[in-house]
């Protein structure tokens, strides 16, 4: 059922786009054990292994959370783009790790700070930053942003489990 | 109080309402609420737990509802506008599934300026699955006075 989600996405890479590079994120994606149906990701737009990723997310009216927040009066929710910064966390470890199963799970926010409202129309950059790695709790300082003004900040810490390491997907 | 008072101080509806029923409140300062998970959510759509950013939601839309009664009662005819303003030292045990029952505590600690500060734990039975600090604007609607009350709105 997620591979639903997944076909929704777009994801490329800016050098090469061509269909195997494609194939290669969408199985990125499929191999993190976090689902959600809203995917809060449309597009990866950077990404350094190791190091940070850019993703973006299109803020449109007619999703569907977004009738009941609030009726006649869209404004996009702050946990959602929370969620986006991790999914945008997600997407950058399963890059970081090239084979084995892994399963991810938010185990802490440290600081998250909403600054601004993001409205429909809004072009939505994720920046999400490695800053550090104990065991298998990996830090991050991520950054959601509107053009040049920042919406919101988050410092993330996600517990990665490795499971059936040496298995392709 | 019961889902149609919450909707007469939260301004969020389906699917964005995330509180069923508040079993304890002193307004103003902490309240106790329940949030059931069936599934049959949209959110269970292709997996089995509760997502850990909608469970902060949810808290929030407690702490909010403290907030809105309080000032439903003190100023019924002033508009009020809550805004999530971030989160501390939250942590994550693990997530709730499908067929539980998530108790949602808030408490207001500290509060500065228009910035209220809650301590907030969500519970599954007597297991404690997150704990952490939340933060709260409350301030007078500056649009003025819009037909429905608008109180605990996050974003």
């Amino acid at each position: 059922m997620y591979a639903k989600a997944i076909r929704r996405l777009n994801i490329i890479n800016a050098e090469t786009a061509d269909w195997v590079e494609r194939k290669k994120w969408e199985e990125a994606f499929h191999r993190f054990g976090h689902p959600f149906p809203t995917v809060v990701i449309d597009r990866v737009e950077e990404l350094e292994r190791e190091k940070r990723i850019k993703a973006v997310k299109w803020v449109t009216a007619d999703e569907i959370y977004l009738s009941g927040h609030f009726p006649g009066e869209p404004i996009m929710p702050g946990v959602l783009t929370l969620e986006g910064l991790v999914q945008s966390a997600l997407i950058f470890l399963g890059e970081s790790f090239t084979r084995g199963k892994i399963r991810v799970s938010l185990e802490k926010v440290e600081r998250l700070r909403f600054k601004r409202a993001v409205l429909p129309g809004d072009r939505l950059d994720f920046l999400v930053s490695l800053t550090g790695k104990e065991g298998n709790r990996w830090k991050f300082k991520g950054k959601a942003q509107v053009g040049a003004e920042v919406a919101a900040e988050a410092d993330v810490i996600l517990k990665v489990d490795v499971r059936e390491v040496g298995f392709e997907l | 109080m019961e889902n149609r008072e919450i909707q007469g101080i939260l301004p969020h509806r389906y699917p964005f309402l995330l509180v069923d029923r508040i079993l304890t409140i002193e307004p103003g300062k902490k309240a106790t609420g329940v949030k059931n998970l069936t599934g049959n959510e949209w959110f269970f759509q292709g997996h089995h737990f509760y997502p850990p950013s909608l469970l902060l939601e949810s808290l929030a839309q407690v702490g909010g509802i403290v907030l809105g009664s309080k000032a439903k009662i003190e100023n019924p005819l002033v508009h009020f506008v809550g805004l999530f303003v971030g989160v501390s030292e939250f942590q994550f045990r693990r997530c709730p599934v499908q067929g539980e029952q998530i108790t949602l505590q808030v408490e207001l600690t500290q509060s500065l300026a228009s910035i209220y500060r809650f301590a907030a734990e969500a519970f599954v039975g007597d297991e404690k699955v997150a704990g952490g600090q939340i933060l709260l604007s409350f301030i007078k609607n500056p649009s003025g006075g819009s037909e429905r009350p608008s109180a605990g709105r996050s974003g």
